[in-house]
C-alpha cells in the first residue's frame, strides 16, 4: 500500500474548520442584520436551495481531485431534464423518467471520460467540446420549447417533505455522508486521491489510473444527472438552457471548499461548504434586499474574502 | 458521368432560376438574425418570419448564435452573410450598440435590411418593426395593479441588471405601480431571467415578507418559477410575467398566472420579414411599424388557443394602413 499524502493530515481538517468558521461566521453576521434569517424556515430554505448546487458539485468534486474538471455539467444537466421530462410526459412513469435522467447523465460522463482516458484530450477540451455538443443536441430537440407538468409523485424529489423536511436535503446528505466515507474509507477513494496528487506514481504504484478516471467522470454525469431530476421536480418545467447558469458556481463551490484544480486535495464536506456559502450570499442579499446594481459586486467580495480569511487564518496558526 | 451531368443540369436550373427570379422580383433570399435559441420568443419570430417568407413566395435562412446571445458570434455571422449577399436582412442585434460595425458592413454591401425588436443604435435601415418593451410592462403591470383593486404589497423579479430590456421592462412595472399609492413595492431584486434563480430569490424574498400580494417579474421562465415557490409555500399571490409564452399562457389558464405581457413575437416576425422583401421589390415601407401591447389574460386567452407553429401571417393591409 502507497502511503497517501493527504490522509491522517491535520492541516486538511484545520482548512476545513477555518471554512466552516466563514459560515458560521456570515451566519452570526446575517442574524443580526436582519431577524427573518435565524429562523427554521429559512435555514431549511438555505439547505434546500444549497442542495441542488452540492449534488452537482459532488461529482465533479471527484473529477477535480484527479486534478481534471468537467465543464459539461451544466449542459449535462439541461440534456438530462429536457430528455427525463420528455419520457416523464410520453409515459407517465416516474421510474422510467428517473431512469433516463441517471443514464443519460451516466452516459455523457462515459463519453467524457472515454475523451480523457481513450483519446488523451486534456479534460478541459474535452469536456467544453462537450458542453457545445450537449447543447447543440438538446436546442435542436427542444426547438425553444418549454417542457412542463410533471406527476406529484415524482415532484415529491424537489418540492416534497419527510418529517417536515426537504426531501433534496436527504439526498444532499446521504451524498454528503457517502461521498466522504468513499474518498476517506476506501480503496477506490484513495486512488483517486493518489491519481491527482501524482499520476506517474500511482500508475507506478499499481492504481489503474484509467479505469478509475473513467468511474469518477461516470460519477460526475450521475450526479448531474441526479441534479437534473431535482430541478424537473422542484421547478415543474425545464428549457434547454436550464444547466447553463450552474457551471462556474458548481465549479465554485468545489473550489471555495477548499479543493485544489492541481488534484489531490480536498474533501466533499469543503464542497458543502462551498455551496453554503455561495448560497448565503444570494439568501443574504435577497433578505437585506440590497440594491441589483450591487449586488454583483457583493458576490465577488464575499467569495475572495471568504477565502482569503481561510488562507490568514491559516498562516496565523502556522506561526 | 452520370452524376456530373445532373450537377450540371442542377446548376442550370439554379442559373435559370436566378434569372428568372431577377425578372419577376421573386424568390428573394432573406437572411434573419435572432438572438438565441432557446428564448421561445425568437422561436416564434423566426416562425413568424417564415411564414412571411412564404406567402410572398422568397426564402429565409437563420442565423442564431449557438452560444446564447453571443455578440462576437453574431459579428461573424454578418461577415459571412455580407459576403453571400442576399437580397435582404431582418437584424434583431444581440446588442444595440455593439452591432454598429456590422450593421455598417452591411450598408457598405448595400443590402436591404429591416431591424427589428430591439433598435440599434445606428445605420442605415429600411424600417423598424417591434413593440416597446416599456409599453408591454407598463400594461402587464397595470394588469396586476387593476387585480390587486389598486392595493396591497408587490415585489419585482428583474432579469439581468444593465441590460436595455430590463431597464425598460422594470421602468415599465414601476410607472405602472406608482399610479396607485395603496400599492406598496417590497423589494426589487435581479434574477437574470434564470427560472431557477428566480425560484430562489422568491423563497428568500417569502422569509422576510409575511405577506406578498402581487409579483411582477420581467418574463416569463421566472414568473413560472415564483409560481413554483409560492405553491412550495402554501402561499398565493398574483403572478405578472412578460412574453406571452405558451408555458404562461397554460399558467394563465391553469390559474398559476395572472397575465403575461405579450409583444407580439410571430407578427414582429412576420411584418419584419414582410417589410424587407416589400423594400426589395421597391414597394412602400413605413418607417416604423410598432406593435401596441397586448397583455394575456383570462379574458384574452382565447386569441391564444393557436400555437405559433400554427399560425399564418395575417396579411400586410390588415396591420399597415
Amino acid at each position: 500500500m502507497p502511503i497517501f499524502p493527504n490522509l491522517n493530515n491535520s492541516d486538511e481538517l484545520k482548512a476545513l474548520f477555518y471554512r466552516l468558521f466563514v459560515v458560521i461566521f456570515i451566519c452570526i453576521g446575517l442574524s443580526f442584520l436582519s431577524e427573518a434569517f435565524l429562523t427554521v424556515n429559512n435555514l431549511l430554505n438555505v439547505l434546500r436551495q444549497a442542495s441542488l448546487l452540492f449534488l452537482m458539485a459532488s461529482g465533479l468534486t471527484l473529477v477535480i481531485l484527479t486534478a481534471g474538471i468537467d465543464l459539461s455539467v451544466g449542459a449535462n444537466v439541461g440534456m438530462s431534464a429536457c430528455l427525463a421530462g420528455t419520457v416523464l410526459l410520453a409515459t407517465g412513469s416516474t421510474t422510467l423518467g428517473f431512469l433516463t435522467g441517471i443514464c443519460c447523465g451516466a452516459l455523457i460522463g462515459l463519453a467524457n471520460g472515454l475523451l480523457v482516458t481513450l483519446l488523451r484530450l486534456p479534460s478541459f477540451i474535452a469536456t467544453y467540446g462537450m458542453l457545445w455538443i450537449l447543447h447543440g443536441i438538446t436546442y435542436y430537440f427542444m426547438a425553444g420549447a418549454t417542457i412542463n407538468g410533471f406527476s406529484k409523485s415524482f415532484r415529491m424529489i424537489g418540492s416534497g417533505y419527510w418529517f417536515g423536511i426537504p426531501v433534496p436535503i436527504y439526498m444532499m446528505l446521504f451524498f454528503l455522508i457517502s461521498g466522504s466515507i468513499f474518498l476517506r474509507y476506501t480503496i477506490f477513494g484513495q486512488q483517486i486521491y493518489a491519481l491527482g496528487a501524482n499520476p506517474v506514481t500511482a500508475r507506478l504504484s499499481g492504481v489503474p489510473v484509467t479505469r478509475r478516471l473513467l468511474l469518477v467522470y461516470i460519477l460526475s454525469g450521475i450526479t448531474a444527472g441526479l441534479a437534473s431530476l431535482v430541478f424537473l421536480a422542484r421547478l415543474n418545467s425545464a428549457e434547454g438552457d436550464i444547466g447553463e447558469a450552474l457551471t462556474l458556481p458548481a465549479i465554485a463551490a468545489v473550489l471555495i471548499g477548499g479543493t485544489s484544480l492541481f488534484g489531490g486535495v480536498g474533501t466533499m464536506l469543503g464542497t458543502l461548504i462551498g455551496a453554503l456559502i455561495l448560497t448565503l450570499v444570494l439568501n443574504g442579499m435577497n433578505i437585506l434586499s440590497i440594491d441589483g446594481n450591487l449586488q454583483a459586486l457583493v458576490t465577488g467580495v464575499i467569495i475572495i474574502v471568504s477565502v482569503l480569511l481561510d488562507l490568514i487564518l491559516r498562516r496565523k496558526s502556522v506561526v | 458521368m452520370k452524376f456530373k451531368s445532373k450537377r450540371i443540369a442542377l446548376l442550370m436550373m439554379g442559373l435559370t432560376l436566378g434569372i428568372h427570379g431577377n425578372v419577376i422580383a421573386a424568390n428573394e433570399k432573406i437572411a434573419v438574425f435572432t438572438k438565441n435559441q432557446t428564448n421561445p420568443f425568437f422561436q416564434a419570430f423566426r416562425l413568424g418570419a417564415d411564414s412571411a417568407a412564404k406567402q410572398m413566395g422568397a426564402s429565409t435562412t437563420h442565423y442564431i448564435p449557438t452560444k446564447p446571445d453571443s455578440i462576437p458570434e453574431q459579428l461573424s455571422s454578418i461577415d459571412d452573410v455580407v459576403v453571400k449577399k442576399p437580397n435582404g436582412i431582418v437584424l434583431i442585434p444581440v446588442d444595440y450598440k455593439a452591432i454598429s460595425p456590422g450593421v455598417k458592413k452591411i450598408n457598405e454591401a448595400n443590402i436591404t435590411v429591416v431591424n427589428a425588436t430591439d433598435r440599434s443604435e445606428g445605420g442605415n435601415f429600411a424600417n423598424f418593426v417591434g413593440a416597446h418593451d416599456y409599453n408591454t410592462a407598463f400594461a402587464a403591470g397595470t394588469a396586476l395593479v387593476k387585480a390587486l383593486n389598486g392595493k396591497g404589497s408587490v415585489i419585482i423579479v428583474e432579469g439581468v441588471r444593465g441590460t436595455i430590456t430590463n431597464t425598460d421592462r422594470v421602468r415599465g412595472f414601476k410607472n405602472a405601480i406608482e399610479k396607485s399609492p395603496d400599492i406598496k413595492l417590497l423589494a426589487s431584486q435581479p434574477a437574470n431571467y434564470q427560472r431557477l434563480q428566480a425560484l430562489q430569490v422568491m423563497e428568500n424574498l417569502m422569509q422576510t415578507y409575511p405577506k406578498i400580494d402581487g409579483v411582477l417579474a420581467a418574463n416569463d421562465a421566472m414568473a413560472t418559477g415564483i409560481a413554483e415557490a409560492l405553491e412550495g409555500a402554501n402561499r398565493k399571490a398574483l403572478i405578472v410575467g412578460i412574453n406571452g409564452s405558451k408555458e404562461a399562457v397554460e399558467a394563465i389558464r391553469a390559474g398559476k398566472m395572472l397575465a403575461s405581457g405579450d409583444a407580439a413575437p410571430f407578427l414582429q416576425g412576420c411584418f419584419a420579414t414582410m417589410s424587407v422583401i416589400r423594400a426589395v421589390r421597391k414597394m412602400p415601407v413605413p418607417k416604423e411599424i410598432i406593435f401596441p401591447a397586448i397583455v394575456v389574460e383570462k379574458a384574452t386567452l382565447a386569441n391564444y388557443d393557436l400555437p405559433p407553429e400554427k399560425q399564418s401571417c395575417p396579411t400586410w393591409e390588415s396591420i399597415v394602413r
